[in-house]
């Protein structure tokens, strides 16, 4: 009797816990990870998971959205728990170590010929490892001067300089005149310190790689650093670069105290919003030898541990690249368009800014795809402010950096 | 029936003991694995390698410059902290009005987190928009603003400085409560027999207090030795690493180079460093006491 009445609640539990499962064995779970672009990126993959769940009732997809500081170390630590998203974000020079670790999946067999197509194909080249194809690009950059229209007219530039010469003779205008104004922001702390210098360093010819050997000690490296060093002895930058990040020179800017500086695409929204006053333009890189500039992308990328890659691959062919999440996308962001169609949009189409740096897409050079880039940014970063400082002159704190950076490209 | 167990406070201790070896033990465990093997990015462990991680770390200047650098900072911060908070909390426990506002004010900054501290100084103390530099050019103690994180001579020293500003709260807490347990008739005594404060300070307080004074070196070099949010913070360790202590180095082998066989290594080291200290201190300042 007591046994019997044991089983029966047995058996009713057994019942009741799967009726409270049912819903999850029914449809399909999706875990996405977005970067935290800005306070609009999750709500735009919200409303292409939202669509796509109508269209597919069977589905249900999680978003998250991550800080970028957070990003490569919160998929590092899901990935060796087992935990990883079917789907995430990931800047596209990290691919070689997802690539190397078997946890990217190829696209090639999901991409049909028409989805290829829609992309800007050099957009698609940084993703591509030994001809497979494993990322798609959501967002391109590229960076370009801004300048202050106010300071230079009153300094008597008539014109936005067209080379790094040109830039320095009209600091130093900016400078006399400028009422404390500085002539032109350089970067020396923190994220991206060593892409500030890439600028005149590839325009005066010089490969972060050549032929396998680190490039930056070149003379190429030399007299750009030597550019950014008769800058800041001359008093045409702000005081000690070392002191100031990314966000530091362009809140110079954003108050009119800066003449000049680099930035990409993001910035024009922020003045907007920030300092709507300010009178400023947008010229092309300056060049020396040649005329490139700074090419960056960040990318979708499938897990190879995904239990639904299928569907998950249909997400990100229906939903994140739908022209009208893609547009989504590039209009809140303001970074460049990804796919061909998206320049279709009047909105886009006739945003002169945007067209600025779109324009250079043909001259955006992307950093070379090596295992250790993160080393070697590190390596790079600190002679740059070694140099800055004027704790050692250029050629022989890039000079060890470069062997320094020899020794991590070798095969270990 | 009435037989006094024997087993039984171990068998009662033993679930409380299995969950800390689990959460103490299995992160080290995993941590040694990890220190002897190839192990990639995303921390799936590949060969085993011996000790090749430690060699490497071993011939790597920037450790030993970041051991160095933690080595300054932990005595720094340490004796800092130690050296405010006595007369600080001395102050504290005397009587007089607004005494328990004056305890707010300076326990207040414990509740928010180093991390906060180090944003807020990071603003305070930049060079264009900073609020400091801002008050220096208005009194004209300078004509040119000073970038106080720009070069290693100067955030180093200023991030010791706010490293002890964070750690003093806690450390008024343990010496208040301190002077608190002091008994009072003992001080009343050497009152009448005509002990000065200073007197009575050095040859009656000090020593009274000493075990107090024990547990703050431990509590602080443990917590400075592990502070990573507020170089982090200033300088990320910059520039050209002349701020990186071995925690902000850490995480940059860890998480931006992905060498999670050899941040292992650092952490065990790190780990070994602190538990020797400890052993150590326990054995050669706090039995002292005993005597």
């Amino acid at each position: 009797m007591k046994r019997k009445s044991r089983l029966s609640l047995l058996g009713i539990s057994a019942l009741a816990m799967s009726i409270a499962a049912m819903p999850a064995f029914a449809k399909t779970q999706l875990h996405v990870i977005v970067a935290h672009f800005s306070d609009h990126t999750l709500t735009t993959f919200q409303n292409a998971a939202k669509r796509f769940e109508a269209a597919h009732p069977d589905v249900e997809i999680n978003i998250e959205d991550v800080s970028w500081d957070n990003l490569q170390q919160r998929l590092a630590t899901d990935i060796a728990g087992g935990t990883a998203p079917d789907i995430s974000v990931i800047a596209t020079r990290w691919v070689l170590d997802y690539v190397q670790n078997d946890i990217a999946e190829p696209l090639d067999g999901y991409i049909k010929p028409e989805f290829r197509s829609r992309f800007y194909e050099n957009l698609l080249k940084p993703g591509t490892v030994d001809g497979k194809t494993y990322l798609l690009p959501i967002l391109a950059s590229t960076r370009a001067l801004y300048y202050n229209k106010d300071l230079y007219e009153k300094a008597g530039v008539s014109e936005a300089p067209k080379t790094w010469d040109e830039l320095k003779a009209a600091s130093e205008k900016v400078k006399a005149k400028g009422d404390g104004a500085y002539g032109f922001g350089i970067q020396g702390k923190e994220i991206e310190t060593d892409t500030y210098w890439y600028y005149p360093f590839w325009s005066y010819g010089g490969d972060i790689v050549k032929d396998g050997k680190s490039g930056i000690g070149s003379d190429a490296g030399v007299q750009a650093a030597n550019l950014y060093k008769s800058f800041i002895d001359a008093g045409l930058s702000q005081p000690s670069p070392t002191g100031s990040n990314r966000q530091d020179i362009e809140t110079l800017f954003k108050q009119g105290r800066l003449g000049a500086l680099v930035s990409g695409p993001w910035l024009r929204g922020q003045i907007a919003s920030e300092a709507p006053k300010l009178n400023y333009g947008i010229a092309q890189m300056p060049g020396a030898t040649k005329q490139l500039t700074w090419g960056g992308s960040d990318s979708m990328m499938l897990f190879k541990s995904s239990p639904n890659k299928e569907v998950a691959w249909q997400f990100m062919q229906e939903g994140i690249f739908s022209t009208e999440t893609r547009l989504e996308f590039t209009l809140s962001e303001g970074f460049l368009p990804v796919l061909k169609e998206e320049m279709n949009d009047s909105r886009l189409a006739n945003d002169a800014s945007l067209k600025a740096f779109a324009d250079m897409l043909p001259i955006a050079q992307f950093a070379p795809l090596m295992p250790q880039w993160e080393q070697v940014v590190a390596a790079t970063t600190a002679a740059l402010q070694q140099i800055y400082l004027g704790q050692q002159d250029a050629k022989t704190a890039l000079g060890a950096a470069a062997t320094q950076i020899d020794g991590l490209i070798a095969p270990q | 029936m009435s037989r006094p167990h024997l087993l039984l406070p171990f068998a009662m201790l033993l679930p409380s003991f299995a969950l800390v070896i689990w959460i103490m033990g299995y992160p080290v465990a995993d941590l040694m694995r990890m220190s002897v093997h190839a192990v990639n990015r995303f921390g799936q462990a590949g060969n085993f390698v011996g000790a090749l991680n430690f060699s490497k770390l071993f011939a790597d200047p920037l450790f030993w410059a970041s051991f160095r650098r933690t080595v300054i900072w932990t005595v720094c911060v340490t004796s800092g902290t130690i050296m405010i908070s006595i007369p600080v909390a001395l102050i504290l426990s005397q009587d007089f009005a607004g005494r328990s506002l004056a305890r707010l004010i300076v326990l207040l900054p414990w509740a928010v987190s180093a991390t906060m501290t180090g944003i807020v100084w990071r603003w305070t103390l930049n060079g264009q928009f900073g609020m400091l530099n801002a008050l220096l050019l208005k009194f004209g103690l300078t004509d040119q603003p000073i970038e106080f994180l720009a070069t290693g001579q100067v955030a180093f020293p200023v991030a010791i400085l706010i490293g002890i500003l964070a750690a003093v709260p806690l450390t008024v807490i343990i010496f208040l409560g301190a002077f608190s347990s002091l008994p009072g008739d003992v001080f009343d005594a050497a009152r009448i027999d005509g002990a000065g404060p200073l007197n009575t300070f050095r040859y009656m307080t000090l020593p009274l207090i000493r075990p107090f004074v024990n547990i703050a070196i431990v509590l602080n070099v443990i917590y400075a030795f592990n502070s990573f949010a507020i170089i982090w913070i200033l300088t990320q360790g910059g520039p050209a690493n002349s701020t990186d202590i071995l925690v902000t180095y850490l995480y940059k082998v860890a998480f931006q180079y992905g060498k999670m066989a050899e941040a292992s290594a650092m952490s065990l080291m790190m780990f070994a460093f602190l538990l020797v200290f400890c052993i150590l201190y326990a054995r050669f300042a706090m039995r002292e006491r005993a005597l």
